[in-house]
């Protein structure tokens, strides 16, 4: 069996151990696992939805730009939850172990598993996009405060009060 | 219905951890201990504001002193475990929906799942059901028989530190926005459990600056700014000469004028922060439009009102001056604007902590002579009960061509829609003013609407990132009908909405921008008279 071949048969068995893995990497995965509406589950769906394509993106060999939508959905959401860097991105990287996991236990697939080389090129160069989606979400979040300081939102508590300060020049002056 | 059930959910254990993302197992939650770490928390309240605070009639708040959550030694006061205990205690005593919250969930679970803020964060102590028992464990264990004998058996623990510390992160990870309470089959008003923990929190003078602040600055110059009168005014004046320049129309407020028939309070972001100031510039416009006879107050300069967020002492302080400038300056009846808590306070709680206004008359607008009736108590109605009800009476000239830049979605501000169920009105204004605008999915809007996730007093930087998560199921309907419709403006009815949504969709939704809906009015609004430039994005338009 060609690689592009096993990858489209097995594509519902790795993605469903990928999106799992992936989910696991939250305290409580069980209501993000199971719930399918997307606007009630946004975190759930949207991380399935966006490992889904980037998937597809990489077994159909598009590549590229392909993979920067899907990457977005993905980690727009982890680079404000409570992970570290690596952590946000690392199930890019896990794909490579899901898929030879995969590959192994089915005889037809395991001639595959010293061929991967190449893919899990591909699937470093994914994960070395999703390290810059990452820092293009952090760098948001810092221009996010930036602007809430200068649109005068943080002034409510990062300023002095006027009229204190107005009785302080007078109780000086006096 | 939820899909899993709390206990399922706050024991679930992932089979074998995660290679590389370093997945928890997850312990039962009561041994999970709250950890804070920079970027979790919001700042402690700075001592000279909770000592100011402290020394004023009416209000208490112990304890001033610094400290910081990520030490172990938060600095309690030596008795704090008989303070909390006490003050459980007499809440238990005053208020008769906690003693009822407290005993009767049966934990079915429908509303662990209506959380924004654990849809964000997947932390099963972000579960409505489970965030109040983090206080139904200690009530069990100290006000009930069962709790007393059998303790942890059925769901007690002992007030310990770290079950404190349990409060303060997670009474400070719920907006008190009541979705899950629409939820609930038995009606529990979550919002209210987290009230009374952040009112225990206060009694050992555990709160977060950004709330007390602007509490503080509430309480001595009106506003939460701390807007001198002159300042306040000053700010307005500055907006009317942008409104001159854009429009030719000479709008001339008047402000603490004496025997005005009504009396004008919104929150003070409007008359100072963008976007706000746009919006506000919406209501001066309006106003003008229909030539009413109406007074700004500088000192209610402030429809906020962040004592609903500290103890309701505090909230009925900082709300009395609503009665009391419409009482000094002789006015017929108030009228609000844009605010979303606000609203709240207003409609559920004003009425029996200040009332009742007898000097006050049933709001009747002078243009169309439409009695609001259902204000009949509080004697104060939401600009967009009176915009609607102008617009019904054809009494305003709308262009919504004006409008032309703007594709439009609504949100729901939390408290209008689920405090006092301002759902039709909004929608009624934005039909007669926008060309098209669309619906986000049903289970995102109205009564089932998303809070923004920085609501009481959670919209500080320090806490952006839990912002952004809690704010994630909103963004993402908005992301929704960006893409299938091209939306590119979100109207709203909040002050704080105006802030944080902008600051919410600068990251989720960047093709979107935040408008309130008095804004959208000013756009639309024809006056006689004027002299408009052509606006090409309204009243932001830079000339």
């Amino acid at each position: 069996m060609e690689l592009k071949e096993a990858l489209t048969t097995k594509k519902k068995e790795i993605l469903d151990l990928w999106i799992e893995r992936t989910l696991d990497s939250y305290t409580s995965p069980g209501f993000f696992k199971k719930a399918t509406d997307p606007f009630a589950n946004p975190v759930g769906s949207n991380i399935s939805m966006g490992l889904t394509s980037l998937y597809e993106a990489l077994a159909s060999g598009e590549g590229g730009e392909a993979y920067t939508k899907s990457l977005d959905q993905v980690v727009r959401i982890r680079a404000v939850q409570d992970f570290t860097p690596g952590q946000a991105v690392a199930p890019f990287l896990e794909l490579k172990w899901v898929i030879k996991q995969v590959f192994s236990a089915d005889k037809k697939t395991q001639p595959l598993l010293g061929a991967l080389d190449q893919l899990d090129c591909e699937i470093d160069r994914i994960a070395l996009a999703a390290f810059d989606v990452y820092n293009q979400c952090r760098e948001q979040l810092y221009r996010n405060r930036v602007d809430e300081l200068k649109s005068g939102r943080s002034i409510l508590t990062d300023s002095a009060c006027p009229s204190a300060l107005a009785r302080e020049e007078q109780e000086k002056a006096q | 219905m939820a899909v899993v059930k709390v206990d399922v959910l706050a024991q679930s254990v992932a089979e074998g951890p995660s290679l590389m993302t370093g997945s928890i197992p997850t312990k039962n939650w009561m041994d999970v201990p709250a950890v804070f770490k920079p970027g979790n928390y919001a700042y402690t309240t700075k001592p000279e504001i909770q000592k100011y605070l402290d020394s004023q009639k009416g209000v208490s708040f112990p304890n001033a002193r610094e400290w910081n959550p990520e030490d172990d030694d938060w600095k309690l006061p030596e008795n704090w475990k008989e303070i909390i205990i006490q003050g459980i205690a007499d809440r238990l005593d005053r208020f008769r929906s906690l003693k009822i919250f407290m005993d009767c969930c049966v934990r079915c679970g429908a509303c662990a799942d209506k959380c924004h803020f654990f849809l964000g964060t997947g932390d099963p102590k972000n579960m409505p059901v489970l965030r109040a028992e983090l206080l139904r464990s200690v009530y069990r264990q100290n006000f009930t028989r069962a709790g007393k004998i059998l303790g942890k058996m059925i769901g007690g623990r002992e007030m310990t530190v770290g079950v404190l510390k349990e409060w303060f992160m997670y009474a400070y990870q719920c907006t008190e926005c009541r979705r899950c309470s629409v939820f609930c089959p038995y009606g529990i008003d979550t919002a209210e459990i987290t009230m009374m923990l952040r009112e225990l929190l206060h009694l050992v003078g555990i709160g977060i600056n950004w709330c007390m602040e602007p509490v503080a600055n509430s309480n001595r110059t009106g506003n939460h700014m701390g807007l001198t009168p002159q300042a306040f005014k000053g700010n307005v004046e500055f907006l009317c000469e942008d409104i001159e320049n854009l429009t030719g129309v000479k709008v001339n407020p008047t402000f603490n004028r004496k025997g005005a028939e009504v009396l004008f309070i919104t929150p003070s972001a409007d008359v100072f922060a963008e976007p706000g100031i746009f919006t506000c510039m919406g209501y001066l416009l309006l106003f003008e439009a229909i030539g009413l006879d109406y007074t700004w107050s500088t000192y209610a300069s402030e429809g906020g009102n962040f004592g609903l967020f500290t103890s309701n002492e505090m909230m009925k302080k900082l709300n009395g001056k609503m009665y009391a400038e419409a009482e000094r300056l002789g006015v017929r009846w108030i009228l609000g604007g844009e605010c979303g808590h606000m609203w709240r306070v207003l409609h559920q709680y004003m009425d029996t902590m200040n009332g009742p206004a007898n000097f006050l008359e049933v709001p009747r607008s002078p243009i169309t002579g439409t009695v609001f009736d259902n204000a009949a108590s509080t004697k104060m109605i939401h600009i967009s009960e009176f915009t609607a009800d102008l617009i019904k009476n054809g009494k305003l000239n709308l262009d919504k061509s004006r409008n032309a830049h703007v594709k439009a979605t609504f949100h729901d501000s939390c408290n209008p829609a689920r405090a006092m169920g301002l759902l039709e009105e909004p929608r009624y204004v934005l039909d007669h003013v926008v060309d098209n605008w669309v619906e986000m999915p049903e289970n995102t809007i109205r009564e089932k609407t998303f809070c923004c996730g920085s609501g009481t007093a959670l919209n500080t930087d320090e806490i952006m990132e839990l912002r952004m998560r809690s704010g994630l199921p909103r963004a993402n309907a908005v992301k929704y009908v960006q893409e299938k419709h091209d939306v590119n403006t979100l109207a709203c009815v909040c002050a704080i909405d105006r802030a944080t949504l902008t600051t919410l969709m600068n990251y989720w939704v960047p093709q979107v921008e935040v408008a309130g809906l008095s804004e959208l009015v000013g756009n639309a609004l024809v006056i006689e008279g004027e002299q408009r430039q052509d606006l090409t994005e309204g009243l932001r338009t830079m000339v």
